[in-house]
């Protein structure tokens, strides 16, 4: 029983306020040394969800899984995008190295056919990373992808929306992203396995800008002041 | 030369009940639908017998299951009979409408005797849950004679043979009615008497075709028969009784259709990667679903899985009366690689064509897409979306020569509505589509909106400014 108890307190699946035990779950490096400190110096969990709760696409959400999607797919492992909201760029994605042959597009019809797709993806031995965005979820569907997930031992980010930060979710992290003054991205950490949330940082993604922040001042400042006429 | 013959007395009969699980009384009715041609023993039990009106059988047994006897369909069947009958002798020729030639004489030293190839094929025919009856000639017409009578022995003695084929009547023995009366009126009753007559007074009081014909059988006249070929696809049909309402109710079938393609993949070292279910109303045209796998494929497990899930995406149009698997596309069969010894390592590359045919099986083919750059200056066609195929080994070196470029593309330009509150580069002119009817003259430039996401806007021709993609 003890050994028992021990063991359940070893890989912080019990959560204790007072002591914070550093897990031993399987995880990915997210690429980010300043996000991997915050996530207890793992990053993302494999066999367990992920969320990312923001508002609207363009923040650097993708840049955030870019370094995992990287590597996966260069491991040879399939990445599966599913009912992204808008069309991935493959042209963009293969200037930043993701072997196009490993990513997958699923478009689902109907909320059924998606919690049927993500879980069959998790399960599978092939599957490197599933993105998915998933509208709204219940409850008991997120549990269900959880138990698909640590089933499989995969990567598993879901984007959901930011009015969800409230709703409790059995995810093992959840992150909320918002953006920056200069197209930096904070990360909140909202809940992290064996660890008090709060924890906050900063990821400095300006390359996304192309070029850097000072020149842009030779940059035309747009038609704007003229935009009456 | 020593020929075995199958003579299927009620193969229609035999093929409807392996697919049913109820076993009530049934009989198959000749086309016109008024006599019985074939009877269960079920429904002999009851007092039904061949050549019986139908409206007596009717009255003798009210719920009698009646099913009307189709040439085409026999002929089918008969063809599956010798498909099976393939893989235990080269050398089978047809015999329609319900008998099958084996010649067996080349067999023996392979079987290790005669009588071991006799209880092959009667095992093969129990498996099967076939009505057969078997006799071995040496002519093929001796055998058919014997065969017929349901009296066949496993014996390779000519001398028996001709004996046994002798004693039979000489109404069972073909001739055209008009010389079976002329042989009776002489006194003639039996074939060995016919025998013993001197040949060519035979030919020359009755007809030469009658003493073609007991040459044949005695063997002094050739009877060259030529080999069935199988063919190179697989088809096999099951009728239904009673029409099936629902999908669950054609699984029982296809477990059992498929286990035999499996059989027949296995036999011919093949796979597929399509079959073609139809499945047959009474009163519409057939449903016909493809099923396709993403890979190579032979296990019936797999096809079943698949074509359950196809079956639950289209729910049945309207009761199924019969249903026909075909498959034509056959590919050679590759050796397992990358599997150890001991199969520790899961072969990933069979895990991933397993997911993919799932997924495309409920989804269907289009909601799988996998993407690539194409070479065009426009953005909108600077990509192309393509059916999913198993990922080669080479990657292609591209990265390095293309633009920066949005991760996000928009489905289509959306207008910009706010003023964004920084700008980061541009403009990049991008002009070109006049050579396909699709211009394209815009300025691009990277800007920051006020939610403080980073967008790729572009201003046309027209002064027009648009957002076109997200720097996620």
């Amino acid at each position: 029983m003890s050994e028992l108890l021990s063991s359940l307190l070893q890989d912080a699946r019990i959560w204790q306020g007072h002591k914070q035990g550093k897990t031993t779950q399987p995880a990915e490096s997210t690429g980010y040394q300043v996000l991997d400190n915050q996530l207890g110096g793992l990053g993302w969990p494999r066999g367990a969800l992920s969320e990312c709760l923001l508002d609207t696409c363009g923040i650097g959400e993708l840049h955030l899984v870019l370094p995992l999607m990287q590597r996966v797919s260069q491991e040879g492992k399939t990445i599966f995008w599913l009912n992204p909201p808008h069309t991935p760029y493959a042209p963009a994605l293969a200037r930043e190295g993701v072997s196009l042959d490993h990513l997958v597009m699923i478009n689902t019809r109907d909320q059924d056919d998606f919690l049927w797709t993500l879980e069959n993806c998790l399960r599978s031995p092939v599957t490197g990373l599933v993105l998915a965005w998933p509208g709204r979820l219940a409850g008991r569907d997120i549990r269900r992808l959880q138990l698909a997930s640590e089933a499989g031992g995969n990567v598993c980010v879901l984007f959901r929306s930011r009015r969800e930060v409230d709703q409790n979710s059995p995810a093992a992290l959840r992150l909320e992203l918002v953006p920056g003054e200069h197209q930096d991205l904070q990360v909140n950490i909202i809940k992290r396995r064996g660890s008090w949330p709060g924890q906050r940082c900063s990821l400095a993604l300006g390359h996304r800008a192309d070029r850097a922040i000072k020149e842009s001042s030779q940059v035309v400042q747009g038609p704007w002041a003229g935009a009456s006429r | 030369m020593l020929w075995l013959y199958l003579h299927f007395p009620h193969l229609l009969l035999d093929h409807i009940r392996r697919h049913q699980t109820s076993t009530g009384a049934l009989a198959i009715v000749d086309g016109a639908g008024h006599f019985v041609v074939q009877a269960c023993p079920t429904a002999r039990d009851l007092g039904i017998e061949t050549g019986m009106r139908l409206k007596t059988a009717l009255g003798l047994a009210p719920d009698l299951n009646i099913m009307r006897a189709d040439p085409k369909q026999e002929a089918w069947l008969l063809e599956d009979q010798a498909r099976w009958l393939y893989h235990y002798a080269a050398h089978i020729t047809l015999a329609p409408p319900d008998g099958i030639w084996a010649e067996v004489s080349s067999l023996q030293k392979l079987y290790g005797g005669l009588p071991a190839i006799w209880q092959t094929v009667e095992q093969a025919l129990t498996e099967r849950q076939l009505t057969a009856w078997v006799a071995i000639g040496h002519t093929p017409s001796a055998a058919q004679l014997l065969a017929h009578t349901g009296k066949g022995e496993c014996t390779a003695d000519k001398g028996h043979i001709l004996n046994a084929v002798g004693k039979l009547p000489l109404l069972t023995a073909g001739f055209d009615k008009k010389s079976c009366t002329r042989l009776q009126r002489l006194g003639l009753s039996t074939l060995g008497e016919v025998f013993a007559l001197p040949a060519a007074e035979l030919a020359r009081r009755l007809s030469p075709e009658l003493l073609a014909i007991v040459q044949k059988i005695q063997g002094t006249r050739a009877d060259p028969k030529a080999p069935w070929q199988p063919p190179h696809t697989f088809r096999q049909r099951a009728d239904f009784l009673q029409e099936v309402e629902h999908s669950q109710g054609l699984l029982f079938s296809l477990q059992r259709i498929l286990a035999e393609l499996e059989e027949d993949l296995c036999w011919r070292q093949q796979d597929t990667d399509t079959l073609r279910l139809i499945l047959q109303h009474r009163h519409e045209e057939p449903t016909r679903l493809r099923v396709r796998t993403t890979g190579p494929e032979h296990r019936a497990e797999v096809f079943l899985k698949l074509i359950q899930l196809k079956l639950d995406q289209q729910p049945l149009r309207s009761p199924v009366t019969g249903l026909i698997l075909a498959v034509k596309r056959f590919t050679g069969r590759e050796a397992p690689i990358g599997q150890d010894l001991l199969g520790e390592t899961q072969d990933l590359n069979e895990a991933w064509h397993t997911l993919i045919s799932r997924l495309q099986a409920r989804l269907g083919e289009q909601a799988l897409k996998q993407l690539a750059p194409r070479e065009d200056h426009r953005p909108e066609c600077a990509w192309s979306a393509s059916d999913v195929r198993k990922p080669g080994k080479s990657p292609k070196g591209v990265s390095g020569q293309l633009p920066h470029r949005p991760l996000w593309l928009l489905k289509g330009p959306r207008p910009l509505l706010q003023t964004p509150v920084a700008w980061h580069s541009g403009p990049e002119r991008i002009s070109g589509g006049w050579w396909d009817g699709q211009r394209v003259h815009r300025d691009y430039y990277i800007a920051q909106l006020p939610g403080g996401e980073l967008a790729w806007v572009f201003r046309d021709v027209q002064d027009g400014w648009f957002i076109h993609g997200w720097f996620g």
